[in-house]
């Protein structure tokens, strides 16, 4: 669903990415972790074709993304949850999901019920539909971004540190929330620097280390090897 | 006393309607591009000499003139203007969207140049002024003794109706929806899908109709208009739209209505006012960016990154 092949990029002159390889296979919920300014989100970008690669191939849903634009990949499929949410501060909540579910579903007819949905999931929201998004709470945020990615039923969730800045008991909820995605049936990509919470509800997992993949494997495996924790923690 | 008081508040009025419009297009443009757009008074500006043009080519070609037809003529203006900012935006505009400030001051600004050279060297006898009619003539109602001409109501209503269309247009349709979300974080927006060259198109066709609407009112107004009217009508509607705060649309039209008072209070209580109004006018834009750079009601100017 998402492969990224030997991939480069660069800051002006200063690379960042090197050699960079990464799969997610149909199903599979991988997480990408790594300590600060290791080029998670660089990579997230270069995903989403905002950040091009010099070198390197990356395929996203079978398209190669060096001919495809960033505003192409909602209507294959693909949500998105970018660093720091990134709502659209001055627009309502429910403006800030019309705009994730139209761009997945390509404006279908069942923004309603799809609301609704999104509303039993996150509880919170309900109440502040028709609130500006910026006014909301960080966790609240938090919440809205991961439904504005969800709401049109996305095949793959890309997601850049969702959880950053929640309080436990909230990122309880949200990993909750993204294993239960996961298990019906969503392909999911989760960057996270919190590797306990992201590796146990994933199921494969990559330590990102200044542009460079330093450690795969299954996430078990990850979570219980003195390296990868020695690499970042 | 009375009498002068209520026929200048007829005159704020009216200005301020036509500022207010002038002032929405390039607080719409900035809002979406991050671009401003200093060509925009000479866009609007070409508006009436389409509109005579194509009045002519009414009367020449199927032999048709008189009110129906000089309201056709300048509802072609309007189409053509907005065509016109389109193309401008496309083949010129856009590609500084991204680019350091000063060279998209230097862009529109040439291209202003370049629009009003045009227009005087491609319009017969382009260097003279031409006379314009008024859209509507005649007294509509009389007020403490002073007539308020069909003129001024029909500016004021098509002030408020474009208004008001234009804010269902950006609140209530979708299209509307995506020209908020582009505006407010443009990498965002496409990765919700957001086609951004759709939302310029779109943002520049109502932007540009809007102008060339002002246009045609400015130069009704005046009864004249030159190839040169652009300038002024320029650095007025971008001085409202700054005081105003740039981007924000209930703010272009206070701008435009400061602006406009402004003036008219300096043509009535200032000797020989009339030539130093625009002294007063500049002197408040100064005032405002010093005080309250982004405006009246603005947000707080913030460093891109
Ligand atoms: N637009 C940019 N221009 C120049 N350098 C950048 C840019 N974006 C990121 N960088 C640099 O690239 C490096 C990697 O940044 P990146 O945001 O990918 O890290 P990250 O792994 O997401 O870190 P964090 O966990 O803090 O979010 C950093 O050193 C950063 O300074
Ligand atoms: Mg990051």
């Amino acid at each position: 669903m998402l492969e990224l092949r030997e991939v480069d990029t660069a800051y002006g002159p200063v690379p960042m990415l090197r050699g960079l390889s990464i799969k997610v296979q149909p199903g599979e919920l991988v997480c990408l972790l790594g300590p600060n300014g290791a080029g998670k989100t660089t990579t997230f970008m270069t995903v989403c074709g905002v950040v091009r690669a010099l070198r390197g191939k990356v395929d996203v849903m079978g398209r190669d993304m060096a001919s495809l634009g960033t505003e192409n990949l909602a209507a294959l499929g693909v949500g998105l949850v970018p660093e720091g949410r990134r709502l659209f501060p001055s627009l309502t909540v429910q403006e800030n999901l019309r705009l994730g579910y139209d761009a997945v579903s390509g404006r279908g007819p069942d923004f309603q019920p799809q609301l609704d949905k999104m509303c039993d999931l996150f509880p919170r929201i309900r109440e502040r539909l028709r609130q500006a998004a910026g006014t909301l709470s960080g966790g609240e945020q938090a919440m809205v971004a991961l439904a504005r990615a969800l709401i049109g039923e996305p095949k793959l969730v890309i997601m850049d540190e969702p959880s950053l800045g929640l309080s436990p008991k909230l990122i309880d909820e949200y990993f909750e929330i993204t294993s239960e995605v996961h298990r019906r049936g969503t392909t999911i990509l989760l960057i996270e620097q919190n590797a306990e919470m992201g590796l146990g509800i994933a199921d494969r997992g990559y330590v990102l280390v200044k542009g460079r993949v330093a450690q795969e494997g299954p996430a078990r495996e990850l979570l219980s090897s003195k390296a990868a924790k020695s690499l970042y923690l | 006393m009375a009498e002068l008081f209520v026929q200048q508040l007829v005159n704020w009025v009216t200005l301020g309607c036509i500022y207010a419009l002038l002032a929405i297009g390039f607080s719409l443009i900035f809002g979406v591009l991050n671009v401003i757009h200093f060509s925009h008074g000479d866009v609007a500006m070409t508006s009436p000499f389409i509109a005579l043009a194509a009045a002519q080519a009414l009367a020449i070609a199927i032999g048709v003139s008189g009110p129906v037809w000089l309201t056709v003529a300048t509802c072609i203006a309007v189409f053509a203007v907005g065509l016109i900012g389109v193309i401008l935006d496309k083949v010129v505009i856009r590609r500084f969207r991204d680019a350091p400030a000063m060279m998209a001051l230097v862009a529109t600004v040439a291209l202003g140049i370049v629009i009003r050279e045009l227009i005087r060297h491609l319009y017969p006898q382009g260097s003279n002024p031409h006379a314009f009619p008024r859209l509507a003539s005649g007294v509509a109602l009389e007020i403490a003794g002073v007539q308020v001409g069909w003129f001024t109501l029909l500016v004021v209503s098509l002030t408020l109706v474009l208004v008001v269309l234009l804010f269902a247009f950006l609140r209530l349709t979708p299209l509307g929806l995506r020209i908020r979300a582009a505006s407010e974080d443009r990498i965002v927006a496409r990765m919700m899908g957001i086609r951004d060259t759709r939302v310029f198109r779109a943002t520049f066709f109502v932007a540009s109709a809007i102008g060339a609407i002002a246009g045609l009112l400015f130069a009704s107004y005046a009864g004249v208009t030159r190839f040169d009217f652009g300038v002024m009508a320029g650095l007025l509607g971008f001085s409202a739209a700054v005081i105003g705060g740039l981007g924000s649309m209930p703010g272009a039209i206070l701008g435009g209505l400061i602006i406009a008072g402004i003036e008219v209070l300096a043509q009535t209580f200032v000797p020989d006012g009339a030539s130093y109004r625009l002294v007063f006018v500049f002197l408040l834009v100064i005032g405002v960016l010093l005080f309250r750079p982004e405006g009246l009601l603005g947000r707080p100017v913030m460093v891109k990154v």
